[in-house]
C-alpha cells in the first residue's frame, strides 16, 4: 500500500510540475529597461536576408537617440500571432504590415490611429504616394505610414529581344508580336515562352490597361463588360493562336531555376523584389525593365502594393512607436538608407530624388510606374473574391474549359456574393 | 466443475473490494490523460460548437446569431464543392492505399535478406513533412522538365501539366498522399499478418490450394479487422485533406482541389469569420462521423473467423 501511494504522489507532482512548466513564452510588450529606456516591440515575418535588413534600420534608430529602444522579434505568422495578441494582452508597439490587410482588420479597432500625431509633427501627406495611403486608410482615419511600395512592370530579356529586332514593347499590340517573335516550340516541347501567363491575379493590372476597373465605386464587381472582355481575347489569342505559353510551365522553378533566369521565358509582369534574385542568379541574364504596356485605348494600369508599419491599439507607448515610425518612414536619409540596405522602394516620394535612384536605370521604370498604379480596393473580402471566385473562373477560361462570356458572368455572380459575405460590420 | 470451497457471497465480497480498489487506482492512472483530452480536445470542441451559432471574430464581436452560419453554409457553393473534392479524393484513395500497403505488406512479410532496410525505405515517405514532400513532388510533376513526364515520354506519351490542370491536379495530390502513406499502414498490415496462423496455409496448400486462392480466401478474410483499422483511418484521413492541398495546389487551379479544411482555414484565420469557419467545421464533423459509421457497418457484418 504505502509503495503505490508513494508512486502516485509522485506522479501528480510530476504531472503538476510538467503543468507549470508549460506556461507562458515569448511575445510580452514593451516595459522600461534599465536606464529609463522605453522598450518598443516590432515584430515582423521577414526573416533570413530580410531580417538582416530590417535589425540594420533598428540598430540606426537605438543609435541615434538614446530615449527609446527597439528590439525587432521574427513571428513566422505574424497575422495569427497578432490576432492572438490582441485578445489576450502582449501586444507588440509596432509591426510590420502588408498594407492591404488593413481593411479588413481596422474596422475592429485594433489599430491606433496616426492623424494626430501626422499633425502634431507636420509631417506631410504629400510627401507618401497617395494610393499607399489609401490602403491604410479606413473612415477616413489613417492607421500608418508606407515603408515600401511595389508595383509591377515589364521585364524583359534583351538578348531574345534584339535576335528577334524588335524594341521592347509599349502597347498590346507590340507585346503580342513579341511574345510571338520570342516563343520557341520543339514539337510538342515549349522551350522558351514569350510572355508569362502563369498568375491568373494579373487580371487586375490587364483590366486597368484596358480601362477598367475590378470594382465599382459602390464596391460591386465590374468585371463582366466589354473591358473585361478585351482582356480575356487577348489573353485567348496569346494562349490558343500565338501560343506563347503552356499552362504549368513555371510550377515549382524558383531562385536559380527562375524560368527567367534560365532563359525559359522572354517576358513577364514582376516587381522589384525579384531584383535581387535576378541579380544573383543570373550570370548570363542580361534583362531590362519598362513600365507595363499600354492597353488598346492607350490606358495605363499596374498594381501597387507593399508594406507599412502600424501601431497596434493595445499598444503601451504609441507615442514612442510613432517616434519609430516617423524616423523609419517619414525622413529621407532613413529612406534612403532602407532602400539601399533591402533594395525595397520606399513609400517616401522625396528619396527618390537621391542618386542612388535617380543615377540608376533600373528604378526609373519602377518610378513612371509608380505614377500611374493604383492599389487593390479596400474591400475587407477584396483578397477572398479573387481567390475563389475570380481566379478559378480564369483558371477555367485559360485550360478552355470555360468560355470567355461565362468566366466573365460567373466571376461577377460569384466576386459579389464574396463580397457580401465578407463586408464590414455584419 | 468443482464447487466453490468458500461461500459465494464472501468470495465475490473480497472480489469486489479488490476490483473497486484496482478501478480506483486504474482511474487515478488515467486521469492525466483524460485532463489533457477534457482540456484540448472536448472543451474546444464545445467552444466551437457555441460559436459556430455566433459571428465570433476574435478581434470585435461576438453576438448570438443563431442558425445564421448554418443557413448560410447551405447556400454555398464552394463549400459543397470542397465536399465534391474530398468524396472523390476519398472514392479513388482509400481503396488505393489499402490495396497497396497490403500488397507491400505481403511482399515483404518474409526472412530474407534486406527485407527490413526495404521497410524502412518504404516507410520514411511518412516521416517527410507536408512542405518538403511538396517541394519535391512539384519538380517531379513539372510538365515539361519532370521526372514523371520523362518517364512518360519514353513510352511516347505527352504527360499533362499535372499541378496546374484542373483534371489532374487532384490525382497529383492523391499520388503524393498515396507515397506519403502506404509505408505506415504497410506496418499496420505487418503486424496484423504476424497473426494469421500458419496452419491455415498448410491445410490450404495441402488441398491443392494456388498462391492466389490462399491470398483470396485465407489472407484476406483474416485480416478484416486490419482493414477495418485501415480504411477507417484512411476515411477519416482523407475527408480532413488540407497540408497537401494548401502546399501543393493552394487549393487550385479553379477549385479543382480546395478542401472544407482548406476552406475553414480560410474563412476563420484570413477572414477572421470564426463563427462561420466553426459552423462549417462542424458540418465536416459530423459528415466524417457519418462516414466513419457507414464505413463500420460495411466492417462489422463480417466478422474475423479465426
Amino acid at each position: 500500500m504505502k509503495k503505490q501511494w508513494k508512486i502516485v504522489w509522485s506522479m501528480i507532482v510530476v504531472i503538476g510540475l510538467l503543468a507549470g512548466c508549460s506556461g507562458g513564452s515569448g511575445g510580452s510588450s514593451g516595459g522600461e529597461a534599465s536606464g529609463g529606456k522605453t522598450v518598443l516591440t516590432f515584430w515582423g515575418d521577414w526573416g533570413g536576408e530580410g531580417q538582416e535588413q530590417i535589425q540594420t534600420m533598428v540598430d540606426a534608430f537605438n543609435k541615434s537617440q538614446d530615449k527609446i529602444e527597439v528590439k525587432y522579434a521574427l513571428q513566422q505568422d505574424v497575422v495569427t500571432k497578432f490576432l492572438t495578441a490582441a485578445t489576450n494582452g502582449g501586444t507588440p508597439d509596432v509591426v510590420f504590415w502588408d498594407r492591404w490587410r488593413t481593411a479588413l482588420y481596422a474596422p475592429k479597432n485594433v489599430l491606433h490611429p496616426v492623424d494626430e500625431y501626422l499633425e502634431r509633427d507636420g509631417v506631410n501627406k504629400e510627401d507618401f504616394y497617395e494610393e499607399a495611403l489609401k490602403e491604410l486608410t479606413y473612415e477616413d482615419k489613417l492607421y500608418g505610414l508606407p515603408l515600401t511600395v511595389d508595383a509591377r512592370a515589364l521585364f524583359y530579356n534583351k538578348k531574345m529581344l534584339e535576335e528577334a529586332g524588335l524594341e521592347p514593347p509599349t502597347n498590346w499590340d507590340e507585346l503580342e508580336a513579341a511574345a510571338k517573335a520570342t516563343t520557341k516550340w520543339n514539337g510538342t516541347k515549349l522551350e522558351t515562352a514569350g510572355l508569362s501567363m502563369g498568375d491568373p491575379g494579373l487580371f487586375n493590372m490587364y483590366l486597368q490597361q484596358a480601362g477598367g476597373t475590378m470594382l465599382t465605386s459602390d464596391n460591386t464587381m465590374n468585371v463582366n463588360n466589354e473591358k473585361g472582355k478585351a482582356v480575356l481575347d487577348f489573353w485567348g489569342r496569346l494562349l490558343n493562336e500565338d501560343k506563347v505559353y503552356k499552362i504549368g510551365f513555371e510550377d515549382g522553378l524558383g531562385e536559380g531555376t527562375d524560368a527567367f533566369v534560365t532563359g525559359k521565358v522572354a517576358m513577364l509582369y514582376t516587381g522589384p523584389w525579384m531584383l535581387s534574385t535576378y541579380d544573383k542568379y543570373g550570370k548570363d541574364l542580361e534583362y531590362g525593365i519598362v513600365p507595363p504596356p499600354a492597353g488598346p485605348n492607350g490606358d495605363k494600369g499596374s498594381v501597387m502594393g507593399g508594406f507599412g508599419l502600424v501601431i497596434p491599439q493595445g499598444s503601451k507607448h504609441p507615442e514612442e512607436a510613432w517616434e519609430f515610425i516617423k524616423w523609419w518612414t517619414a525622413n529621407k536619409d532613413n529612406a534612403v538608407l532602407w532602400a539601399k540596405t533591402s533594395l525595397n522602394m520606399p513609400g517616401f516620394k522625396p528619396a527618390f530624388e537621391d542618386p542612388f535612384f535617380a543615377d540608376d536605370p533600373k528604378w526609373i521604370p519602377f518610378m513612371e510606374t509608380l505614377e500611374f498604379a493604383k492599389t487593390r480596393p479596400t474591400h475587407p473580402g477584396y483578397s477572398v473574391m479573387e481567390e475563389n471566385a475570380v481566379i478559378p473562373n480564369l483558371e477555367l477560361f485559360m485550360q478552355n474549359k470555360q468560355s470567355a462570356e461565362e468566366t466573365l458572368r460567373l466571376s461577377q455572380e460569384q466576386g459579389d456574393k464574396q463580397l457580401k459575405e465578407n463586408a464590414v460590420a455584419r | 466443475m468443482t464447487s466453490a470451497t468458500k461461500p459465494v457471497s464472501a468470495k465475490s465480497a473480497s472480489v469486489t473490494r479488490l476490483g473497486k480498489h484496482q478501478a480506483r487506482m486504474g482511474y487515478l492512472f488515467i486521469m492525466p490523460t483524460m485532463l489533457l483530452f477534457a482540456v484540448f480536445m472536448v472543451i474546444p470542441v464545445g467552444m466551437a460548437l457555441y460559436l459556430s451559432f455566433t459571428n465570433y471574430d476574435v478581434l470585435s464581436s461576438n453576438d448570438w446569431v443563431g442558425m445564421d452560419n448554418y443557413r448560410r453554409l447551405f447556400g454555398d457553393d464552394l463549400y459543397w464543392k470542397t465536399f465534391v473534392n474530398v468524396m472523390i479524393y476519398a472514392v479513388v484513395f482509400v481503396p488505393l492505399n489499402v490495396l497497396i500497403s497490403l500488397l507491400l505488406a505481403i511482399l515483404l512479410n518474409r526472412a530474407a535478406r534486406g527485407v527490413k532496410a526495404l521497410r524502412t525505405f518504404y516507410y520514411l515517405p511518412t516521416l517527410t513533412s507536408a512542405v518538403a514532400a511538396a517541394t519535391v513532388w512539384i519538380w517531379m510533376l513539372h510538365p515539361e522538365y519532370g521526372l514523371v513526364n520523362g518517364i512518360l515520354s519514353l513510352f511516347g506519351i505527352t504527360g499533362p501539366a499535372w499541378v496546374s490542370q484542373t483534371d489532374t491536379a487532384m490525382l497529383s495530390i492523391i499520388m503524393m498522399t498515396l507515397w506519403q502513406s502506404v509505408g505506415s499502414n504497410m506496418i499496420i498490415y505487418l503486424a496484423g499478418l504476424q497473426g494469421v496462423p500458419d496452419y491455415l496455409y498448410e491445410s490450404a496448400r495441402l488441398d491443392g490450394a494456388s498462391k492466389f486462392d490462399c491470398l483470396r480466401y485465407i489472407t484476406w478474410p483474416q485480416l478484416r479487422p486490419t482493414t477495418f483499422l485501415v480504411s477507417t483511418m484512411s476515411i477519416i484521413g482523407a475527408l480532413q485533406l488540407f497540408d497537401q492541398a494548401f502546399v501543393l495546389t493552394q487549393g487550385g487551379p479553379a477549385n479543382a482541389t480546395k478542401t472544407p479544411v482548406y476552406l475553414i482555414y480560410q474563412q476563420g484565420f484570413n477572414q477572421l469569420q470564426m463563427g462561420y469557419a466553426s459552423s462549417q467545421a462542424f458540418v465536416l464533423a459530423m459528415a466524417i462521423l457519418v462516414f466513419s459509421l457507414i464505413s463500420m457497418k460495411i466492417n462489422k457484418s463480417e466478422e474475423s473467423i479465426v
